[in-house]
């Protein structure tokens, strides 16, 4: 802003220097103004499903009905466990699970940490795979393992299970000893329907 | 007279003019200096405290990529060193720049002395006196925890005091004994900031004090947090914004040799920042358990704040551009522009993060610590360090020591704000999407909580460097402003002489406005005048308005967004499972607290889908009815903890992992708290402790020795069941069950239980919306639902 020489005569009057305030801004204030109200009404207005906790059921609906739309309900049963422990993308789903609830005992790649080591063959509360399932809804080792029934869903404890039991054979970069006993392989790749225990559903 | 445009040599008439005035002649004005004594002290004191804030920065900074830097001492923590870093930057270096500009500015607008030399000293010596004793509290854990309030109750009210008996008063009575009628637009700032962040900082200190270094905020959870966040989020909004604003309206014309850009934008922005300023608080609280319509209020006024505060970038940036003063020629305009270019990114940054599915991504991670350091160093750091480079010369009579000094300086503390704060912005934007993003099958894609952690490291490493460069150009200044003290002129001990004349200004309140001469309706004359702002001229020549619509701002805000919250019980709903703690878990919560967890944990599981898969179920209100004060945190380093009790960890794990964090997760940052192993448990703390919480209004109905009796009975069944999992039944002198880990331990697998617990039969009677007072909890009743899960 270049200044005249009568505007330098009159410089104390501070007032008398007021540069236009452009147009944007005022546009911008009073778009922010017109704003307000309508947001306010639409949000608190008392209309169904605008809340924060409503709108958080729909998108953990939406969330389940992704994750286990295809699959739908399972049961905890031992041939669930089979049956998902050779479908490698459900393997996936059980993958994130467990790395979210269980890598800080049995380690980033089950290879144990405070928990045991989850790749070797030697298990010291599981016999079949089934107990897997038992093991994992009611804990084991006096509370050492936690229940996780009534935090996983069904669908995610069978589907971590299935993670558990795949796995057994892999080769973890942090390895605890052995404990427990050495059990038999886990059952293959069901051909069709095969004829299956069923583990009691509790 | 001369006028603004000879330059910058005459500052003290060049002061004056701005504020263009009438003379007050019936007084006769004795010849006489400024005290300019009183800002030597205080510029000093800015550089000094500076230097020691980045240090305890640049400390805090290598903590979080070296956690073992200073060999795990307890006492040199992240979570005690953080509190002390950011209230060092903000009550002692920035405070103290903010006063030394004050009492240079006010003076001189006012065309008379500081009113009392006495007072001001006692502002200086006691301000400093209180900076330091806090800093000999963080490092012994001493803190009240709460989110806006690190320091003790005490130093508040020692701050008060000093603010309000010899800042405010000695601000206030030399501006009634001013020669020049017209407040100039700085002191506008300057007195609303003087009102304003005494009241808001007092009604963030109200808590209930149990000892000299301890005390309890009266309201708990969510109500406690909604009081924290309209009070003292505010009073430090208001520090940071508000009097730096004054300073950049007093000291860019007189750099840039021209008169401010636009009186009239001034005015309206000023006036908008007062009034929407004191809503924006509870914005950062979005997502939390508080009540949904003060989050929305808040984030309207973060909105509605954007164009106010770009209202000073417009007027300072128009100011200062165009001049005869450029870049190359004046060291103070380089400072400035970066300063207003900071300003304006981080005042926008403010109304964008105020947006809720903006500050759903950036909330609680490293987003919000770029935010705050961009507007710190960028804004306040470098506005402050342009004014102190202009003083200078004029305070010690000399040419600065070094020319060169203070160019390399300002070169290098631009260096050091961008790489302090852009990698930060950048891991935030990792840790966002890291921590958010769902895979097409609606898993997690990133389950591990520290993987997010791992890729922030290279960026925490470069923060480094920045941080390192800050300080150096800091030394730089240091040396710079000492060598320039050293080489001072004698004339300088005798300051300013105050101009006989101040100014001889006209008022413009009588000037005619355009409609004068044509035989209009009066209303519209009025109209006009209105719109003109011409009514504000009054009131510029009076203190009164600057002084009333803040107190009636805070009022205002009181009443419409923090009482309602207090006495209205539906905005807390209360939750019939959720009990109070046990009295160990009390002890764990006090060591939590000194700890400073919360700086690294928060507690807070958000209603989103990302974060209930991560944590568990969201948190609710009526789940922190007992937290005195909640640890909802800011940030997160390590995992949430909301969701954190009822054996997700084995207390053996909890017990290995605080002797060595970085063994049991991969990637972790934590340092190891064996001390907490080796630490007994004072169980006299027990009585104190339920004392303190039946005065908060929290039941406990039994005598003082059965709670005793609980706590070491809980503390055993904690030992009792680590040693069964392996543990040591103790470490040299002590033994596991009386080791203050296993207290908090107790308290950490209690968090976020009670959501779920069964409802016992006895509150099962009691409607949903009982209050905690007529719902009382025996411990037999307590000891079933929650110790035995």
């Amino acid at each position: 802003m270049s200044r005249t020489e009568k505007d330098q005569a009159t410089d104390h009057v501070t007032q008398s220097k007021d540069d236009p305030t452009p147009k944007w801004w005022k546009w911008i204030f009073t778009m922010t103004l017109a704003f307000s109200p309508p947001y306010l009404f639409w949000y608190h207005c008392g209309a169904e499903g605008r809340t924060l906790s409503e709108k958080y059921d729909i998108a953990l609906a939406a969330n389940l009905k992704l994750q286990f739309g295809a699959i739908g309900e399972l049961s905890l049963t031992r041939e669930n466990v089979v049956k998902y422990l050779y479908e490698e993308s459900w393997l996936k789903v059980g993958g994130s699970i467990f790395k979210a609830n269980c890598v800080s005992c049995h380690g980033a790649e089950g290879g144990g940490l405070g928990g045991p080591n989850l790749c070797d063959d030697n298990y010291k509360n599981i016999k079949d795979i089934g107990d897997i399932l038992r093991v994992l809804q009611n804990g084991a080792n006096g509370g050492a393992m936690p229940p996780w029934q009534a935090k996983l869903s069904p669908n995610e404890i069978v589907l971590v299970a299935s993670y558990v039991a795949s796995l057994r054979g892999s080769n973890p970069s942090v390895a605890k000893p052995a404990e427990g006993r050495k059990i038999p392989a886990w059952p293959k790749q069901p051909a069709e329907e095969d004829e299956l225990t069923e583990v009691t559903d509790e | 007279m001369s006028s603004v445009a000879s330059g910058t040599n005459s500052s003290e008439e060049l002061g004056v003019n701005m504020a263009g005035s009438e003379v007050d002649n019936n007084h006769l004005i004795e010849p006489h200096s400024y005290d300019d004594a009183i800002v030597k002290q205080f510029a000093a004191a800015t550089l000094l405290w500076a230097l020691f804030a980045t240090l305890a920065g640049l400390a805090i900074a290598h903590l979080l990529v070296i956690p073992k830097m200073f060999g795990g001492v307890e006492t040199l923590s992240f979570g005690r060193l953080r509190p002390l870093h950011s209230s060092v930057a903000i009550y002692a270096f920035l405070a103290n720049g903010i006063f030394a500009a004050i009492y240079y500015s006010t003076q001189r607008l006012c065309g008379v002395k500081n009113w009392s030399w006495l007072l001001s000293r006692l502002h200086f010596w006691l301000w400093q006196f209180i900076i330091i004793a806090a800093i000999f509290n963080f490092p012994e854990g001493l803190t009240q925890a709460r989110s806006q309030a690190d320091l003790l109750q005490p130093i508040y009210l020692a701050i008060l005091f000093v603010w309000t008996s010899c800042f405010a008063v000695n601000f206030f009575m030399t501006l009634r004994t001013r020669k020049v009628k017209k407040l100039y637009v700085s002191l506008w700032f300057y007195a609303a900031t003087i009102v304003s962040f005494p009241l808001l900082l007092a009604a963030n200190s109200i808590a209930l004090p149990v000892s000299w270094v301890k005390s309890y905020p009266f309201l708990a959870g969510a109500q406690d947090m909604i009081v924290q966040w309209c009070y003292g989020r505010s009073a430090i909004y208001y520090l940071l914004l508000m009097p730096f604003l004054g300073m950049m309206y007093f000291f860019v014309p007189l750099v840039s040799g021209k008169r401010l850009s636009s009186y009239r934008l001034a005015k309206i922005h000023f006036w908008a920042l007062v009034v929407l300023l004191l809503w924006s608080g509870t914005a950062s609280l979005h997502y939390t358990a508080i009540p949904e319509w003060i989050s929305s209020v808040g984030m309207l006024a973060g909105l509605l704040l954007w164009m106010p505060l770009w209202g000073g970038l417009l007027n300072g940036w128009r100011t200062l551009r165009g001049g005869a003063v450029n870049f190359g020629s004046s060291i103070a305009y380089r400072f400035f522009m970066v300063a207003l270019l900071f300003y304006g990114i981080s005042t926008l940054e403010a109304s964008v993060l105020s947006i809720k599915s903006v500050s759903a991504m950036t909330q609680y991670t490293d987003w919000t610590i770029a935010h705050l350091h961009s507007g710190m160093m960028g804004w306040n750091g470098m506005l402050a360090f342009g004014i102190l480079y202009w003083l200078m010369p004029r305070l010690f009579k000399v040419e600065i020591w070094s020319e060169r000094g203070a160019s390399l300086h300002f070169w290098i503390s631009l260096m050091g704000v961008l790489l302090s704060v852009v990698p930060l912005y950048i891991s935030g934007i990792i840790q966002s999407t890291m921590w958010g993003s769902m895979d097409e099958l609606g898993n997690l894609m990133y389950p591990d909580f520290f993987e997010a952690i791992s890729a922030s490291r290279i960026m925490w490493w470069i923060r480094i460097m920045g941080g390192m460069l800050y300080v150096i150009g800091l030394v730089l200044m240091v040396a710079n402003f000492a060598m320039t003290w050293v080489n001072r002129s004698s004339a300088c001990e005798v300051g300013s002489e105050v101009p006989v004349n101040p100014s001889e200004a006209e008022s413009e309140i009588e000037s005619p406005g355009t409609l004068d001469h044509a035989p209009v309706l009066d209303a519209a004359r009025a109209l006009e005048r209105w719109s003109k702002l011409h009514w504000h001229q009054r009131w510029e020549s009076t203190i009164t308005p600057f002084f009333v619509i803040p107190i009636l701002l805070v009022l205002v805000v009181s009443l419409v967004l923090v009482l309602p919250n207090i006495i209205f019980k539906s905005a807390v709903p209360q939750i019939a499972s959720v009990k109070p703690y046990s009295p160990l878990e009390l002890l764990g919560r006090d060591i939590y607290r000194t700890e400073g967890c919360f700086n690294c944990h928060s507690q807070m599981v958000r209603p989103m889908v990302a974060e209930t898969k991560r944590y568990g179920d969201f948190s609710r209100a009526g789940e922190f009815v007992f937290d005195f004060p909640a640890f909802w945190g800011k940030r997160r380093i390590g995992p949430d903890l909301a969701r954190e009790g009822g054996n997700k960890q084995t207390s053996i794990w909890h017990w290995r992992h605080f002797e060595d964090p970085t063994a049991f997760v991969d990637g972790s940052v934590m340092p190891s708290y064996s001390h907490l192993l080796d630490a007994k448990i004072d169980f006299d703390e027990v009585a104190q402790q339920v004392k303190t919480a039946r005065l908060l209004g929290v039941v406990y109905e039994e005598e003082m020795d059965v709670y005793l009796q609980s706590a070491r009975d809980q503390a055993e069944r904690v030992a009792a069941d680590i040693v069964s999992s392996g543990g040591t039944i103790r470490r040299g002198e002590v033994m596991t069950l009386e080791s203050k880990a296993v207290a908090l331990i107790a308290y950490l697998q209690r968090l976020g239980t009670d959501l779920s617990a069964p409802v016992t039969a006895d509150s099962k009677d009691d409607s949903a919306e009982t209050a905690m007072k007529d719902d009382p909890v025996t411990l037999t009743e307590y000891a079933a639902t929650s110790l035995n899960k």
